[in-house]
């Protein structure tokens, strides 16, 4: 029997009865629809994490910061006994850093908070001190305008969720407007150490207040996953004009009491490095000078075990539709092998062998499958848009930005159809059987 | 005329058990039938007629004993042998016509053909020359049910005949059809066996019938062969 005439016979069998085949492929359907959703779910959070991490070169970043400061990932305490002397983390050994083999650039995370200025509002943000050569990585999505010409240029990037948050929705509007940064400074003349109760009574703070203008060069996008990146803020300043300005480091009250004045020392460095491998050349270096360093890529592992274990949890769960449907396949062929007995019977008096009715069921099943593969996914599809849909919906009012929480790679596609065709046929296997063992003499005498 | 036999058996047997109890529905048939005979085979119901056609059809498998075709011991085929000499050593008709309802007639009569494997174009060609060999060329696009009985029962003639068996086995073919229409199909399988050669065997009540068409009969009586007589 030639697989045309096989797939022709399907056809027409599973056409014949229409209504059963739906039925049968719907819950197919059904079960390959919520398989695909809950994996694209999966490969969606692996994507965004993982594979758009290494897409923006995260894991060849690695940040290092003095021991004894709380690190800023894990939230624990590294050990740093009292005893040993304090490490400085300062210009000095950003040079030292930068010269270390593999390293591509180093910069001081330097942040501090600022006012923000623009079209007669104002928003309280923190500022980021960025080379302007980190900036035009793809690491700053820009959704508008360009990043800073150079270190020392008087423009910045501002985050689309900070414009958002002002009322702007088009952000190609705001390129080469000015906008204004009003930076606080210690003022030691206002510090009164004797009376301290003054600094709250009369609202007298030692601080006083700078601006600084600047035009805006780039709107970028904030990243919806905060964390490893270096990226931890909404307004980006280039570093040669940041170095102009006066500000005092506040990203942690530690600091402000820590760093006792020196404007050198940083909280923390991010350091970019060509290769994964430099990342341990650069903590090497760290752990020598008593520096604690932060690297993304010690975490992988870690991570991919427990995308494992993720994917595993969501294909099961998934699973349990595609074997009730399974079921219902079983139970449509076994059905119509008891109603087509006699013409099996025909079809072996006249010659069949038993070897061309498995064929007509298995195809039977097969069909079956695809169809059900094909309109699963797209089930899936339909499906797990309608949810990014309102996720996003739901967290936009929450200033997050878009993101896609599902994830179809070309594997998943192609392989649900195959996976749906082979459950399918596998589900077909014994009601095939026993159509070939369907006895010609019983089923002629059948009615 | 009547050279080496096309058909023969030896001590055929066939013993049906259902649960403690046996049934011999066959017991030591011995049948020599020559190629080119029209063999009429009669008996009461229960004698074992159907059993023989089935075995001779290669539908069923003896318990003991032998049937050789055309020196092939067909009941020692395996079920992939089996299903190749039915399709084409032999054809078979029923009393119930046995074709399928949800096929043209001309569909009816190329279904042996999709099991070699044989292009549809080519299925449905030589299916359309049979039926006109069986007088039903303007029919051959009706389904069995806008067909009468004995059109239905040519179609299985000519679904019978397509792979040009040496074997007719036809079992009681004119079983729900009037008298005037048996007679029609009963020619049929005169012509069949005079002009192609084709060796018929005839189950059927009617002994008037096989009489009239049976260059020789058999009797069946529970499962044996009671006496056999030639036909003037």
């Amino acid at each position: 029997m030639r697989v045309v005439d096989s797939l022709e016979q399907a056809l027409s069998n599973l056409w014949k009865k229409k209504l059963r085949t739906f039925l049968t492929t719907f819950g197919v359907v059904i079960g390959i629809g919520a398989l695909v959703s809950m994996i694209s779910f999966g490969q969606g959070v692996q994507y965004n994490v993982t594979d758009r991490f290494q897409k923006l070169d995260l894991f060849n970043y690695i940040t290092v910061f003095p021991a004894g400061k709380q690190s800023p990932f894990s939230g624990e305490r590294a050990g740093s006994s009292a005893e040993s002397p304090r490490s400085v983390l300062d210009d000095d050994s950003l040079k030292e850093i930068t010269a270390l083999e593999g390293v591509e650039s180093a910069f001081p995370e330097v942040r501090f908070p600022a006012r923000i200025q623009f079209r007669e509002k104002t928003r309280f943000s923190l500022v980021q001190v960025m080379p302007a050569a980190v900036a035009a990585t793809e690491l700053v999505k820009l959704r508008a305008g360009a990043s800073f010409a150079d270190d020392y240029s008087l423009s910045l990037i501002i985050s689309d969720s900070l414009l958002t948050e002002m009322g702007i929705t088009d952000p190609d509007s705001v390129i080469g407007e000015e906008i204004t940064l009003l930076t606080l400074m210690l003022d030691l003349s206002r510090l009164n150490l004797s009376d301290m109760s003054s600094l709250f009574q009369n609202g007298k703070l030692p601080f006083s207040e700078q601006s600084h203008r600047f035009t805006i060069a780039g709107v970028a996008e904030r990243m919806g996953f905060g964390g490893p990146t270096p990226l931890r803020s909404d307004v980006y300043i280039p570093s040669g004009t940041a170095a102009d300005i006066p500000t005092i480091s506040l990203t942690s009250i530690w600091d402000f009491f820590r760093s006792s004045g020196s404007a050198d020392e940083y909280s923390m460095v991010n350091v970019k490095v060509d290769s994964p491998r430099a990342v341990d050349r650069v903590k090497a270096f760290a752990e020598e000078k008593g520096f604690q360093s932060f690297a993304l890529i010690d975490q992988l592992e870690e991570i991919r075990t427990g995308f494992v274990f993720m994917d595993m949890f969501l294909a099961a769960v998934g699973m349990i539709a595609l074997v009730v449907a399974s079921l219902g396949i079983v139970n449509t062929m076994v059905m119509a092998i008891l109603e087509r007995t006699r013409e099996i019977g025909i079809m072996k008096a006249v010659g069949a062998g038993d070897g061309d009715i498995r064929k007509i069921f298995l195809f039977e099943a097969g069909l079956i499958g695809l169809a059900g593969g094909v309109f699963g996914l797209c089930l899936g599809w339909i499906v797990t848009t309608a949810i990014n849909w309102i996720i996003n919906g739901i967290l936009a009012r929450q200033g997050i930005p878009f993101v896609d929480y599902f994830y179809f790679p070309r594997w998943l596609n192609m392989g649900s159809i195959v996976f749906s065709i082979l459950v399918s046929l596998i589900a077909g296997l014994y009601p095939m059987q026993r159509a070939a063992r369907v006895d010609p003499v019983v089923a002629l005498r059948h009615d | 005329m009547f050279s080496s036999p096309l058909i023969e058996t030896n001590d055929l047997g066939k013993v049906y058990s259902t649960g403690r109890i046996q049934v011999k529905a066959l017991d030591g048939i011995n049948l020599s039938v020559p190629k080119g005979a029209f063999l009429g085979i009669a008996g009461p119901s229960g004698s074992g007629k159907s059993t023989l056609m089935n075995l001779l059809g290669g539908l069923d498998t003896p318990t003991s004993g032998s049937i050789q075709v055309a020196g092939r011991m067909v009941s020692s085929l395996n079920h992939k042998e089996l299903a190749l000499y039915r399709r084409f050593q032999v054809g078979m008709i029923f009393q119930s016509f046995n074709i399928i309802p949800a096929y043209t007639a001309k569909e009816n009569v190329a279904l042996p053909l999709l099991f070699s494997g044989v292009p549809k174009r080519e299925r449905l060609r030589r299916a359309e020359a049979v039926l006109s060999l069986v007088g039903l060329e303007e029919r051959k696009d009706h389904r069995p049910s806008e067909l009468s009985g004995g059109e239905q029962q040519r179609v299985a003639v000519a679904r019978a005949l397509i792979n040009s068996p040496d074997i007719l086995l036809a079992d009681e073919p004119t079983g729900n059809l009037d008298s005037r229409t048996s007679q029609g199909i009963l020619n049929l399988l005169q012509e069949m066996n005079r002009t192609q050669n084709l060796t018929v065997l005839l189950i059927s009540h009617e002994g008037y019938l096989l009489k009239k068409y049976a260059d020789d009969i058999i009797y069946l009586h529970d499962g044996r062969v009671r006496e056999s007589e030639a036909v003037e």
